[in-house]
């Protein structure tokens, strides 16, 4: 019974560092972005940040975490530091972009009626800006929590060299659990954490749900249309909206073009954006150097020997990356087909929706490295006198897979419901099968929100892929472990208390993200801004 | 009573069969109970020309959904020279009360769209595409997309499409309403002639507008839809030369005609 007791206490306290990041993250967010608002440079800097970070996937913090959480604060203080660091950088980045657009698309009207009255700056969050967030939080609030939870289990217990660190938490208990081998205790653990987190996801639901019906003003709907949807429509859409738990881009592109006046401003735009893509680069920079630099003197400390061996070990090192990417590769092309199939299926089918869509929001809240070992127990033998060598390998791509599916299939999903209606009928009127539906309508129009949603899956394949490659004991007397990956290597040098090299290698695999987030995806989102938003097909007065 | 039903329907069949597009005793509600028609009857004879005019709110969007089988009626059926319509087909084309085309295909692709799925060669889709552009006045803007062009065009570009189709029946939801009163006039002259031109095989054309005038020049039949639920509360047949004059005494009067017909409106507020 006490037993039981701890384990409540300790779900409770994961959820609640959580939800209590999150609400500080929503906090501060209101704050910076009032501050975008107001000054062009600030707003330039701060933008630029957010969409690097948002592309680093958040294992790139380990080493400061450990640098500067562990070894200098230290003690249970510095843990607990490291452990809420690590997933305030998992849940702070779309809830800022959220906020920041909503600050942002604030209708003038409201605006001008704030100054005719001479509010104050609190009058003025209170009454219009904050309220005016709301709907953009609730959208945000679903991915923040299962990125959250997804982290924040790995983070509770992690250890270096012959140290582990660890804090209260459901990860903790259960790793303790784990090694006592309690297997009932165990299940009762992940039953209680799925009820806390049933609860989570319902109350975000509700949350939603009120948010877009008392706080959503219609001009920012760009899909609400006169004369198209009534109003009981209207809200369905927008909560279909609100409740896709990856909006980053559809907030994010909306605010950006929809929302665009006359064609005078374009030039001006441009000259914005070119400028914005130079200084996320030039920070994106800064700040990788900024991780380097805050190891200092771990570097003053690594010896001239030492340098040498970490450059000549950095073509492996790529070379590994190359690996990593190549899982990646496959994990995205598999949670594509499915999502694609899937998310159309149930944008279709508005009963299966019902059930699917709130089973699909538990399970992503749900982490994967907490019930993972049990499905590998659980399969292990049957799996492996199947694919023999290449068990692990499996794997480790299908914890990439759980891992990140829900982003790309809710993106999809959300794109499908987008759709002008009149694109439905138009493929009926016309008779079109399944797949040319897909090939000249589907796809093209769900082209930016499946660019969002590739771009999230990437990311936390990265996080699924540093828990899978190296999992010693996953189940008692079995590791998980691949032959090469970047991941992988990292781990292990973590492990050892290597942390030069570990650090080495996070920082190389920094740049490369980072180069490649921000050359692929913005190219990406560029054209598809030009070409692919399907609201534009409809032209209505 | 069953034998009834099945003679009545076979009747039913048999008068429909007259008619290139003929919809009986339609009923429907919108799943949130709203009761929008109550026996509605629209007949389209060959080659007629048919509008429908109404308060806005009535239900006239509504009717041409039910007419190309995108909506189920509860009661009553709708047939296409005798056969009922089950489901939305190509043979019965909608052109929507806003214009849609597809942004991320040139106006080309747009009118290949429906070209493609009669399972035609490329070429010979391609062909046929320009063909229709042509038709609408748009040769020389075929790599345009749609973006790239004025309201009208991309009118133009939905009609073609539509045409590119070979439907039998054309079903239009105020496809002037959202263009400048220059290029509406243009091409609500247009339209008669392309759209009953020989070589398309268009059989009949139902048209919805508000704009009673725009009716009275096209139409050679206008039901008039009123009260809720909407029935059809007036037929006025027009027998007037082509083109039209709405300056001419005949033209004015059946305006008043129509008039009549929607004044006082019967229309309560829900
Ligand atoms: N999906 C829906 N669910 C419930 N009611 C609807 C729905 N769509 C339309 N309605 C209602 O049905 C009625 C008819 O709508 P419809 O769009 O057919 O009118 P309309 O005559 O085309 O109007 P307008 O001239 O403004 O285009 C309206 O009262 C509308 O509120
Ligand atoms: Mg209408």
């Amino acid at each position: 019974m006490n037993e039981i007791l701890l384990i409540t206490l300790a779900a409770l306290a994961t959820a609640g560092r959580v939800l209590g990041l999150i609400l500080i993250s929503i906090v501060t967010g209101w704050f910076l972005a009032y501050a975008a608002i107001k000054g062009k440079i600030f707003e330039n800097i701060y933008i630029s940040i957010i969409e690097v970070f948002e592309s680093v996937p958040v294992i790139s913090f380990f080493p400061i975490v450990l640098i500067i959480f562990v070894t200098r604060i230290g003690g249970p203080l510095g843990v607990e530091m490291a452990a809420d660091f690590l997933v305030f950088t998992a849940v702070v980045w779309n809830i800022w972009m959220g906020e920041y657009q909503a600050f942002k698309t604030v209708p003038r009207e409201m605006l001008e009626v704030a100054e005719n009255y001479q509010m104050s700056f609190f009058t003025k969050m209170r009454r219009i800006f904050i309220p005016f967030s709301y709907p953009r939080i609730a959208a945000n609030l679903f991915p923040s929590v299962s990125d959250g939870f997804f982290y924040i289990t790995v983070s509770e217990v992690f250890s270096v060299g012959v140290h582990t660190y660890q804090t209260f938490g459901i990860g903790t208990v259960l790793d303790s659990l784990a090694a006592s081998d309690k297997t009932g205790l165990i299940y009762m653990a992940l039953l209680i954490l799925a009820f806390v987190i049933i609860i989570i996801i319902l109350g975000l639901r509700e949350f939603s749900r009120y948010a877009v019906s008392r706080y959503t003003v219609d001009t920012d709907a760009p899909i609400i249309r006169r004369g198209r949807l009534n109003v009981k429509q209207t809200t369905r859409l927008l909560s279909v909206v609100a409740r896709n738990p990856l909006s980053r881009l559809a907030g994010y592109y909306r605010s950006r073009v929809m929302s665009r006046p006359p064609e005078v401003f374009e030039k001006r735009e441009m000259r914005r954006e070119k400028i914005s893509r130079y200084s996320s680069i030039a920070i994106g920079f800064t700040i990788l150097g900024l991780i380097i630099y805050s190891s200092t003197d771990l570097i003053i400390s690594v010896s001239h020997n030492e340098w040498n061996h970490l450059f000549s070990i950095t073509p492996k090192i790529l070379l590994y990356l190359l690996y990593d990417y190549a899982r990646v590769g496959v994990i995205l092309a598999l949670s594509f087909v499915i999502a694609i199939f899937l998310g159309y299926y149930l944008a279709m089918h508005s009963r299966a929706e019902g059930i699917g869509v709130p089973i699909i929001q538990t399970l992503s809240a749900y982490p994967p490295p907490i019930y993972f070992p049990f499905i590998f127990g659980a399969s292990f033998t049957a799996i492996h006198s199947v694919l023999g060598p290449f068990t692990d390998e499996f794997y480790v791509l299908a914890l990439g897979f759980v891992s990140t599916f829900y982003y790309i299939f809710y993106s999809f999903w959300m794109g499908v419901k987008a759709l002008p209606s009149e694109y439905f009928e138009v493929m009926k009127n016309l008779n079109m099968g399944y797949f040319r539906r897909m090939r000249s309508i589907i796809l093209p129009g769900t082209f930016p929100y499946l660019i969002s949603g590739i771009s999230s899956t990437i990311n936390s394949a990265w996080g699924g892929l540093m828990i899978g490659e190296y999992w010693p004991d996953i189940i008692p007397g079995r590791n998980l472990s691949v032959h090469y990956g970047l991941m992988k290597f990292i781990d292990i040098e973590t492990n050892v208390g290597n942390i030069a090299m570990a650090a080495w290698g996070s920082f190389l695999f920094g740049i490369v993200v980072a180069i490649y987030s921000i050359i692929f995806t913005r190219r990406m989102m560029d054209l598809a801004r030009k070409r692919y938003v399907a609201e534009e097909g409809v032209f209505a007065a | 009573m069953d034998e009834d039903l099945i003679k009545d329907n076979a009747m039913q069949r048999a008068r429909a069969a007259q008619y290139v597009l003929s919809a009986v005793g339609i009923d429907f509600s919108y799943e949130n109970g709203y009761k929008v028609f109550e026996d509605v009857n629209i007949d389209v004879g060959q080659n007629e020309f048919v509008a429908i005019v109404g308060p806005s709110g009535i239900g006239k969007s509504t009717l041409l959904r039910i007419l190309g089988g995108f909506l189920k009626p509860d009661k009553g059926a709708v047939y296409l020279f005798g056969k009922q319509i089950k489901r939305p087909t190509p043979d019965i084309i909608l052109i929507h009360q806003s214009i849609v085309t597809f942004p991320w295909l040139t106006a080309l692709e747009n009118v290949m769209l429906s070209l493609k799925v009669r399972n035609v060669s490329d070429e010979e889709a391609e062909k046929a595409a320009r063909n229709a552009l042509e038709t609408v006045g748009l040769q020389g803007f075929e790599d345009l997309y749609p973006k790239e062009m004025s309201g009208g065009m991309r009118q133009r570009v939905a009609i073609a499409r539509a045409l590119a189709a070979s439907p039998l029946v054309f079903l239009m939801d105020e496809p002037f309403a959202h263009l400048d009163e220059l290029t509406a006039e243009g091409l609500r002259q247009d339209i008669y002639n392309i759209l009953f031109s020989p070589d398309t095989p268009l059989k009949g054309v139902v048209l919805v507008s508000h704009n009673l005038t725009e009716v009275v020049e096209l139409a050679d039949e206008i039901y008039v839809l009123n009260n809720v639920p909407a029935t059809v509360v007036g037929k006025v047949h027009v027998d007037l030369p082509r083109p039209r004059n709405p300056r001419s005494e005949e033209f004015n009067q059946i305006l008043d005609a129509l008039y009549n017909y929607l004044t006082p409106p019967k229309v309560r507020k829900i």
